[in-house]
């Protein structure tokens, strides 16, 4: 497993529109994608999951990916992210 | 033929069609538990159902967002993995183990914090309902297969119901629930189509097809009309539609009288809702924004920053004036997380400003929420309910106060803010020279006003007619604070409701009324005399 931290950078959190990017890229990769919040692990794959942690901008957040093509996964996946999710 | 009245209407419009019966079956899950043998049929059965519906949300989703965004959540895997969870370690059925799911998830999002996700809840739920009408093998209402006029009957409508709704076809609505404020209410107004709510009992009046006319101004309707009627209506159905469009043909003309007097238009509002509704209608600024419902519609006084946010959206959406009234509370209104003595005469008793110079440190809260909203926008500061020069002194000197604080802790806020008052006391009216020169505005608020000058209580049947905002009494009083405004040099408005009464409007012109604030839905009305006079 491998992961790295990030910060959230979308105006408004991590809500519909990003949340529903970060979803679907999530759902492309073979890895299982957890994103760690604080005490809470929310599973990328699910965009309910993702709305109802409430991540608010400036959050530090910290994206794990476990499987075959983890380490490029990872990658692209922060690179999404930091790239503000299509916003 | 059947009649029915309501009371309470926030539309205009009429509307003369048959009742397209607008009904959600039953959707209510099968209690029966499941074998372990049924366990994989129950699993197949949420599966093709799921299946069913993302590929109806995916047609749908071709032609609006929402639907994008309802695919997504059908798809989701948390719903998937709870509905499934459910089927196979604790025996429940397809239809069982997604009800609780939706409920579960749903619930997660109405305890939000924010509003938007609160909002989310609702789509979740509608998810729910169309994998459970698939579950059951019913077919859900639609609107947006209508063919033909109608006149929609529901309990209720949501979002969901009315964003793929033919509106080309509706010409009116009415549902059983809900209240002016709702969402149908406002998509309604929005478009322009007649609407009536809260109407009681229409559900058990109306069979799909029954012909009905509506008067959503009257709040009246009539269900199966004689010819006669149906002429009535018909008629002016389409006077209604005449003057529509000449009004609608006026908006963006500033407000000048005959005379040459330009006339400010404004909006009384509540919150910032209204506000939006209110802009399209093309408003020269808001005259009234009653702070009260931000108090009444917590369980807990507002903080300066919960105040501040609303007031400032409220201040950047109006490119003009937004007046925002001090609390006025006490009387007929209630907060409740503050309990207030019983009181022989409320409307005599404590309320509005005195109770906000008692409980200082709320109001200054409010007023510094004020302040710093007025560095986004033209935000003025009124005070409700003054007799004495001693409460509008009182008044000013902790506006200064809270001015002097802002300005040590280095917040923006607009150094040069008017702070006026309301003239609906008769003791304001006969003191209006002395308050000239101490308020930088008047409006005059007619609805307390009056009761206090013909002391007749508006909420008491026996006496309510003798309530009348024309009596000499009440247009002399008015007169003559426009007289002593004008004499100051201060601007005097009105935002009780006979400022947007079309019987009154002309007498008020005459009298040299400068800003007429009212109910948003009045504004054309009132800008077509003021163009006229």
């Amino acid at each position: 497993m491998v992961s790295r931290k990030i910060t959230v950078t979308n105006a408004s959190g991590l809500h519909a529109r990003p949340a529903s990017v970060l979803a679907a890229a999530a759902g492309k990769c073979d890895s299982e994608v957890i994103i760690q919040v604080g005490e809470r692990k929310v599973q990328a794959k699910s965009i309910l999951n993702i709305m109802a942690a409430a991540i608010k901008c400036g959050t530090e957040i910290e994206v794990c990916c476990d499987g075959p093509n983890e380490e490029a996964e990872l990658n692209s996946l922060c690179d999404l992210i930091a790239g503000g999710l299509g916003e | 033929m059947k009649q029915l009245q309501v009371e309470k209407t926030a539309s205009r419009g009429i509307a003369v069609a048959p009742v397209y019966y607008y009904q959600e079956p039953d959707l209510t899950p099968e209690d029966r538990g499941i074998s372990e043998e049924q366990v994989s049929g129950e699993l197949e059965k949420f599966e093709n159902a799921r299946k069913c519906v993302m590929e109806e949300l995916g047609q749908l989703a071709k032609t609006s967002e929402i639907f994008a965004a309802h695919q997504e959540i059908a798809g989701d895997f948390m719903l998937q993995d709870s509905v499934c969870t459910r089927i196979r370690t604790q025996g429940k059925n397809a239809q069982l183990a997604l009800t609780e799911s939706i409920e579960e998830i749903a619930n997660l999002f109405a305890g939000m914090d924010d509003e938007y996700m609160r909002e989310r809840a609702a789509d979740v739920r509608d998810v729910g309902k169309r994998l459970a009408a698939r579950l059951k093998g019913k077919k859900l209402p639609d609107l947006g297969s209508l063919q033909e006029e109608c006149i929609v009957v529901a309990r209720d409508l949501y979002s969901s119901d009315t964003v793929k709704m033919n509106a080309h076809f509706v010409r009116g609505i009415i549902t059983q629930e809900g209240g002016v404020t709702s969402h149908v209410s406002i998509l309604a107004k929005m478009m322009n189509i007649p609407i009536l709510v809260g109407v009681q009992g229409i559900l058990e009046q109306v069979r799909d097809g029954s012909l009905v006319c509506m008067d959503a101004e009257e709040g009246s309707i009539v269900i199966d009309p004689e010819d006669e009627v149906q002429k009535q209506y018909l008629e002016k159905k389409a006077a209604y539609e005449r003057e529509r469009e000449l009004l609608l043909a006026l908006r963006g003309k500033p407000a000048v009288t005959k005379a040459g007097k330009r006339i400010s238009l404004c909006a009384n509002v509540g919150n910032v809702e209204d506000v939006r509704q209110a802009l399209p209608v093309g408003i020269d600024g808001v005259g009234l924004f009653r702070s009260e419902f931000l108090y009444m519609e917590r369980d807990h006084f507002p903080t300066e920053e919960e105040q501040f946010q609303v007031y400032k959206e409220a201040a950047e959406l109006i490119p003009s004036e937004l007046t925002i009234r001090t609390l006025d509370i006490g009387g007929d209104k209630e907060l409740p997380y503050f309990s207030f003595e019983k009181e022989e005469n409320p409307f005599l008793g404590w309320r509005a400003i005195r109770i906000s110079l008692e409980l200082r440190e709320q109001f200054k809260e409010q007023l510094r929420a004020i302040l710093r909203a007025s560095a986004f926008g033209h935000v003025r500061i009124m005070f409700p309910m003054i007799i004495s020069l001693w409460e509008l002194g009182e008044g000013r000197a902790l506006v200064e106060e809270c001015k002097k604080e802002l300005r040590e802790e280095g917040i923006a806020f607009d150094e040069n803010i008017e702070v006026g008052m309301m003239i609906e006391t008769p003791a304001s009216v006969l003191q209006a020279h002395a308050f000239a020169r101490e308020a930088d505005f008047f409006s005059i608020g007619t609805n307390d006003l009056t009761q206090y000058l013909l002391a007749v209580d508006r909420g008491n049947k026996k006496v309510a007619n003798r309530y009348d905002f024309m009596h000499p009494a009440v247009l002399q009083a008015i007169r003559q604070v426009i007289e002593a405004g004008h004499t100051a040099g201060i601007k005097v408005g009105m935002c009780g409701e006979m400022a947007g009464d079309t019987g009154a409007v002309p007498t008020l012109l005459e009298m040299g009324l400068d800003e007429f604030s009212m109910s948003a839905g009045a504004v054309d009305y009132v800008r077509s005399l003021v163009l006229n006079n």
